[in-house]
């Protein structure tokens, strides 16, 4: 146990310590940040604050008001002043006190008619926020609760029959979190298992794994890799996760309306259970694909062979999404490699079975073992084998013999 | 007690045998021999005793037994073909393979420092093993190999990219850790460091032995009878059972003819008045030997 705690250890510390890791994690939250940055500006640069103006024909908008921005929106309405005439407005439009206006028709209430005026093409806010600040003054005219039920959209509630768990229509981090979180889990099973591949190949090549085998038994040599492999992986995701969740509660403080936003709790268990059984079956992987291929290349190849199907899930998510209970969609989510992308995904959009998620994890707990065991097997054998590949039939007739090594 | 015993070991890769029916002995304190050209399958030989590979016919009882994970610690290896970890600074490397071979941490710093002394590593334990140069680096897996005390040590190739003053540093290692008491296995093709270094020795070839022995019973085995002899005088013409007189830097090779001993030959030139400052019966070096049974396949194990 010992020797084992001390390879976990050295394969944790041989990555984790590397300028290169620091640059993997680094790079994700750096990414993140320029993009947000990026989409500020755009949003910024795209959106005319100036205010804008009416002219309401039709009487609608007689007693009108703005409704306040502090409850539940993320950024400012425009701000809507009302113009007797539309001289006036055209004239407060050539100044620039409005970046344009609208006119209400006469036969509003009967057509719904409204015209738009404006110098050059407006900017998306200018209508939705016209459009909200009449639906809201044509709402108000009834008494509460009714105006309230008019103003805002229904809450839903999705139901799966037959159970109680239920999924909530309106949240905005359910459908941005599984695609994140997946995106991480792809990113940090990939950069990890990577260096274990690498790392493996190098110690072939190199040699080294002769002096490490006459010192541990490859079992342990194994085990300690793919553990520290799996660390590596854990701590890239705890941070990238993390950092954000932690960005979240300090800024729940500060604006009410992210305190708003919930996770769901079965979600956050849902990728708990996934996430351990996924790493070690890829890291699996990646040690056969190590102890099998001759040369580092080689091995890049067979493990993109592995990580590959990972990605399906995203290949298809337009169709997924449109879809989320179709065949391919529950057969994505069944098959072990693709499952820990697949079931958050639909996750998100719809209420998954819970033979589903039962199955799918029973499924991917078993090939995750049955994969570490043919990796101690492939193991054995293969880790000494220079520039002679590995045949499956030779695996099976060794592990028949009682293996290379003891 | 012997501390490795190899009986009748054979292992296949694909079609190619690379070990046939080996056996061999290693007593314990001795400085044994493994030897063969390239390819002879001296690697895998090592390979099987060390367990890292299981014979496919033949036993391997190593330390009292078949090899277990706590004897591990008992051995030390150092492969033909040099392997650290490239990416991390020396002290670091070499302290993490010595913990595996279940030293503490404080064993460790106690023997490491005087290791890197005696082999001039100190003023590089900071740099990246990648940094060393391929003698230093063969070297620092030489600490590796002995900083356990191990009671075995198994050797691939020790000299090769060593210079002549490291040659000799690795030779009087070999010959101190023989004398504190352990078992030596000294696996190469550079015959004069075995006859320089080793008591008895095994030879392979093509996978087979081909000579197994104590080495000055194998260099008498191998002897040509020819005797080197110097005199004051010169020599006769003719001396009785002598077929042939060649000179050879000063001295004189004489052929025996067939059932003549080289005694009766130094009775016939005693006899004949001669002064003798110099008799010896020729016997072949381990070069000689290796290629004659390499070559022509002469080999009386």
């Amino acid at each position: 146990m010992k020797k084992l705690w001390l390879i976990f250890r050295h394969e944790y510390t041989r990555h984790v310590l590397r300028k290169r890791f620091l640059m993997a994690l680094l790079s994700v939250p750096i990414f993140v940040v320029v993009m947000s940055v990026l989409v500020v500006i755009a949003v910024a640069v795209q959106n005319d604050r100036t205010p804008i103006g009416y002219v309401d024909h039709s009487g609608v908008l007689m007693r009108a008001q703005q409704r306040s921005d502090s409850d539940d929106s993320f950024g400012s309405s425009l701000q809507i002043s009302s113009y007797p005439n539309e001289n006036t407005a055209r004239e407060a439009l050539v100044t620039g006190d409005i970046q344009a206006y609208f006119v209400v028709a006469l036969d509003y209430m009967r057509t719904g008619r409204v015209a738009l005026v404006a110098e050059k093409q407006p900017g998306d806010n200018v209508v939705s926020d016209f459009e909200d600040f009449l639906r809201y003054n044509l709402a108000s005219q009834y008494p509460a609760p009714l105006d309230e039920r008019l103003y805002r959209q229904p809450l839903v509630e999705m139901r799966a029959l037959e159970t109680d768990r239920q999924t909530a229509s309106n949240q905005l981090l359910n459908m941005i979190i599984p695609m994140a979180v997946g995106v991480l889990f792809i990113i940090a099973v990939n950069t990890s298992g990577g260096y274990l591949v690498q790392a493996l190949v190098e110690e072939k090549e190199n040699r080294t794994m002769e002096i490490v085998v006459t010192s541990v038994s490859p079992m342990q040599l194994m085990t300690g890799k793919i553990m520290g492999d799996i660390a590596v992986g854990l701590t890239q995701l705890v941070l990238w996760i993390g950092f954000p969740l932690l960005a979240l509660t300090v800024l729940a403080t500060v604006m009410p309306p992210v305190a708003g936003l919930t996770i769901d709790m079965g979600f956050v268990w849902l990728m708990l259970a996934l996430l351990l059984p996924a790493f070690v079956l890829v890291a699996g992987l990646m040690a056969i694909a190590g102890a099998t291929a001759t040369d580092s290349r080689e091995a890049q190849q067979i493990a993109s062979m592995f990580t590959l199907p990972i990605f399906i899930p995203y290949w298809f998510s337009s169709a997924i999404l449109a879809n989320p209970n179709s065949t391919v969609a529950v057969g994505l989510s069944l098959f072990p490699l693709t499952a820990p992308t697949m079931l958050p995904l639909r996750a998100a959009i719809t209420v998954i079975p819970a033979w589903q998620i039962a199955l799918s994890l029973v499924l991917l707990v078993t090939s995750a073992l049955g994969v570490l065991w043919l990796a101690s097997r492939v193991f054995r054998i293969g880790m000494l084998r220079y520039g002679k590949r590995l045949r499956l039939k030779e695996l099976f007739i060794r592990s028949k013999r009682g293996g290379a090594v003891a | 007690m012997n501390t490795i015993v190899v009986d009748h070991i054979s292992k296949t890769f694909g079609e190619t045998r690379a070990v046939d029916d080996v056996s061999f002995e290693v007593a314990q304190g001795e400085l044994f021999g493994l030897l063969g050209p390239n390819g002879a399958g001296k690697t895998t030989a090592i390979r099987l005793i060390l367990d890292i590979f299981k014979p496919d016919s033949g036993t391997v009882a190593i330390l009292g037994g078949e090899m277990t994970e706590a004897k591990k610690d008992r051995i030390g290896y150092l492969p033909e073909e040099r392997g650290l970890y490239q990416e991390i600074p020396l002290e670091r490397c070499l302290t993490y393979l010595a913990s595996l071979k279940g030293l503490t941490r404080p064993q460790i710093r106690q023997r490491l420092e005087p290791l890197l002394e005696k082999f001039d590593l100190v003023d590089h334990r900071k740099k990246k093993v990648k940094e060393l140069s391929k003698g230093m680096q063969q070297k620092a897996q030489l600490i590796v190999t002995i900083i356990h005390q191990p009671e075995l040590i198994i050797i691939d190739e020790p000299f090769s990219a060593l210079d002549p003053i490291n040659t000799q540093m690795v030779k009087d290692m070999l010959r101190e850790e023989r004398n504190k008491g352990a078992t030596i296995v000294m696996c190469t093709h550079q015959m004069n460091q075995v006859e320089e270094l080793c008591d008895r020795l095994v030879l392979i070839d093509r996978g087979r032995t081909m000579l197994y022995g104590e080495l000055n019973e194998i260099r008498r085995r191998y002897a040509s009878p020819e005797v080197i002899v110097r005199t004051l005088e010169p020599l006769p013409a003719v001396i009785n059972g002598i077929t042939e007189i060649v000179p050879q830097n000063g001295d004189y090779k004489l052929s025996l003819a067939e059932g003549v001993r080289p005694n009766d030959v130094l009775g016939e030139l005693l006899s004949s008045g001669l002064t003798m400052e110099k008799f010896e019966t020729a016997l072949p070096t381990l070069d000689e030997i290796f290629i004659d049974v390499v070559q022509g396949k002469t080999g009386r194990a």
